[in-house]
């Protein structure tokens, strides 16, 4: 048990320490009894493949892998009682069913071989995903081990970029961005009246906490490096989310110099009718989904052409041969907005 | 000190009691001419604008909110009923000066003219004021009030006014309240629970069309299914058919007509596909109000 700790402790996975240890406690506590089955829970790029690569890093030869790519029809599930391996680690579990009529199925038939199974189980789920599931179908209940992954604070963040590289690797240039802040400064803020039909530019007053922690009498002062300032600003955007914090960080970028300015972020203006908060619904609890599934969903009510036509030039769906995602920087935003409007439960 | 006040106060009472004889002609009502008109004109035109104003900009403001609409919405009456009373009161002392006299002379007034014309009137606005405190329903909320079914518009000072599905406004008093048992769907949620009733023939599969049932309603793009929003799905013996009643909520109470009709066609639709079929009696009336579509169907 120590020795496990001791390994956990020294892995990779900066953030999720807590996270992997829970899980190698409930892969080590399992007995000859009913094996307390595991789910790993996350937001889209939350950290599932890091942990999935720890586990099969650490448990090696015991550990059957299956990723499921697509949408698996019943037929397709394999036969679990003929695996070798003690734990069987399934990736991607939200593929295991689909919201439609009859597309509960495949993964009615899992539960059932899962809990009529000896082996031990670990799942990974889409956290949206899994919510619908589990408000339906009670799926929380079939698993007595959940791990969720959290939204990452910033200074975790900090500590996981830069250990990608080397000491002094990076150099963080002060552009002035965040010296020339005053404690209120004066932005134009762009508001739509009632009765308008544009847009006009109102004067605003925005408070400047950054600075005014700076300012504080001498003894108070917190010393804040430029360095925070840009993971804070990237955290924000990135809302907590480490996989939308890396590329947001890999794309701001050059030439191993990172300021203030080259950090940019997408505004998005999103403005959705009932079927179109739907299907994005659908295409963010799936990650990313063929368009004969979602034609599928959609039904013969709705026009699924014109639904994803809509959210891909809204930016909130890209299109890859057929397969529909939302864009990493469109995560925020479109959770934000399917959580304001109760379409995320 | 005690003494002076009591003899102060003794005075008082003997000269209200002195002015009562002849309350009308000692009535300092101030002079009244143009400017006093256009003063009190003003004042009430102020009250309208700046009402109709807030509840304007309210309503937009809760449109736009999202989820926690309901929560916006319910503090318009009680902005509307402070600016009237606001408004009174400039009226009322633009007209008499407020001294014991006057007010029990003006008391006597108002209550002659209560008992006379008014009453019903007076009645609708205490009732409006009870609903602004006690909350039996507030604006947004889907209410049956007598034999109207409807979202609440607007609780004005006199009349709440509901928009039926038919998309009629009608205007309810609000003395309706003390008369008539008040039904609201939601309580200030936005979620709602819906009935969803489908009769089959009693030789069909009743298991197969409950799990078809349940499937159409928790695939639905209107429902909302949580710890708080449960959904069910009973079956329920009749001489001549089946009933199968799904329980949900819709996420929005606006889209409940749509969330009923898209469960109820996409159940039928695969009913057919698994032979399930409709009663060859049909249901009386009432008993649900798709029911009799769904068996003619």
């Amino acid at each position: 048990m120590a020795e496990d700790q001791r390994t956990v402790s020294g892995c990779p996975v900066i953030g999720l320490e807590k996270e992997l240890q829970k899980i190698t406690e409930a892969i080590d506590r399992v007995g000859s009894g009913a094996p307390a089955h595991i789910a790993i829970v996350s937001e889209p790029m939350g950290g599932r493949t890091t942990i999935v690569t720890e586990i099969r890093r650490i448990y090696g030869e015991r550990v059957h892998y299956l990723p499921l790519e697509f949408v698996i029809s019943p037929s397709c599930l394999p036969d679990f009682s003929t695996i070798p391996e003690d734990i069987i680690l399934i990736d991607n579990c939200r593929f295991l069913a689909l919201r439609r009529m009859g597309g509960f199925e495949v993964l009615d038939a899992f539960l059932h071989a899962q809990i009529s199974s000896k082996k031990l189980f670990i799942t990974t789920w889409n956290a949206f995903a899994w919510q619908y599931l589990s408000a339906v179908m009670n799926l929380d209940a079939y698993f007595p081990t959940i791990v969720t992954l959290d939204k990452m604070d910033t200074p975790v963040l900090k500590q996981m970029i830069l250990s990608r590289y080397k000491p002094g690797e990076i150099r963080f240039f002060d552009d002035g961005a965040a010296q020339r802040s005053m404690f209120f400064s004066l932005i134009h803020k762009k508001i739509r009246l009632p009765l308008m039909a544009n847009e006009i530019s109102l004067p605003w007053i925005k408070l400047n906490f950054t600075v005014m922690l700076r300012r504080l009498p001498r003894k108070k002062r917190i010393q804040i490096s430029i360095e925070d300032v840009i993971f804070e600003k990237i955290n924000r955007i990135a809302r907590g989310n480490p996989g939308v914090a890396i590329l947001l960080w890999e794309s701001s970028l050059k030439e191993n110099t990172m300021s203030l300015a080259s950090i940019h972020e997408t505004p998005y203006a999103i403005d959705l009718d009932t079927n179109e908060t739907f299907i994005l619904t659908i295409i963010l609890s799936m990650k990313s989904l063929h368009e004969k599934d979602l034609d599928a969903i959609a039904g013969s009510e709705m026009d699924i052409q014109r639904v994803l036509y809509r959210l891909v030039q809204q930016g909130l769906a890209r299109d890859d041969t057929g397969y529909y995602s939302i864009p990493p920087f469109a995560l925020g935003p479109a959770i934000e907005y399917l959580k304001k409007t109760k379409r995320l439960w | 000190m005690a003494d002076a006040l009591l003899s102060n106060v003794t005075g008082e009472l003997s000269n209200v009691t002195a002015a009562l004889p002849n309350v009308t002609a000692e009535l300092p009502l101030k002079t009244i001419d143009a400017n006093l008109i256009l003063y009190i004109l003003f004042i009430v035109v102020i009250a309208y604008v700046l009402s109709w104003l807030l509840s304007f900009i309210l309503m937009h403001v809760s449109e736009r909110i999202g989820w926690y609409r309901t929560s916006i919405t319910m503090i318009i009456p009680l902005l509307k009923l402070l600016i009237y009373l606001v408004a009174l009161y400039y009226i009322v002392i633009a007209l008499i000066e407020p001294s014991l006299t006057q007010m029990i002379a003006f008391s006597g007034l108002f209550g002659a003219a209560i008992g006379f014309g008014l009453k019903d009137l007076f009645a609708d606005i205490v009732g409006g004021v009870v609903i602004i405190f006690e909350k039996p329903y507030q604006i947004g909320d889907m209410v049956t009030i007598g034999d109207k079914y409807g979202e609440v518009k607007d609780i004005g000072i006199r009349a709440t006014r509901i928009q039926t599905p038919g998309d009629e406004t009608v205007s309810v008093p609000n003395f309706t309240i003390f008369a008539q048992p008040v039904t609201s769907g939601n309580a200030g949620d936005l979620a709602m629970m819906i009935v969803i009733d489908l009769f089959i023939h009693p030789d069909s599969d009743a298991e197969k069309a409950m799990k078809i049932l349940r499937e159409a309603l928790v695939t639905s793009k209107y429902v909302i299914i949580s710890k708080k929003y449960p959904y069910t799905v009973l079956l329920d013996d009749f001489p001549f058919y089946k009933r199968i009643r799904a329980k949900g909520y819709v996420n929005d109470l606006r889209l409940e007509f749509e969330f009923k009709s898209e469960v109820t066609r996409r159940a039928w639709a695969e009913f057919k596909k698994e032979g399930i079929r409709p009663p060859s009696f049909v249901p009386p009336a009432g008993t649900s109000n798709g029911a009799s579509e769904d068996v003619e169907a």
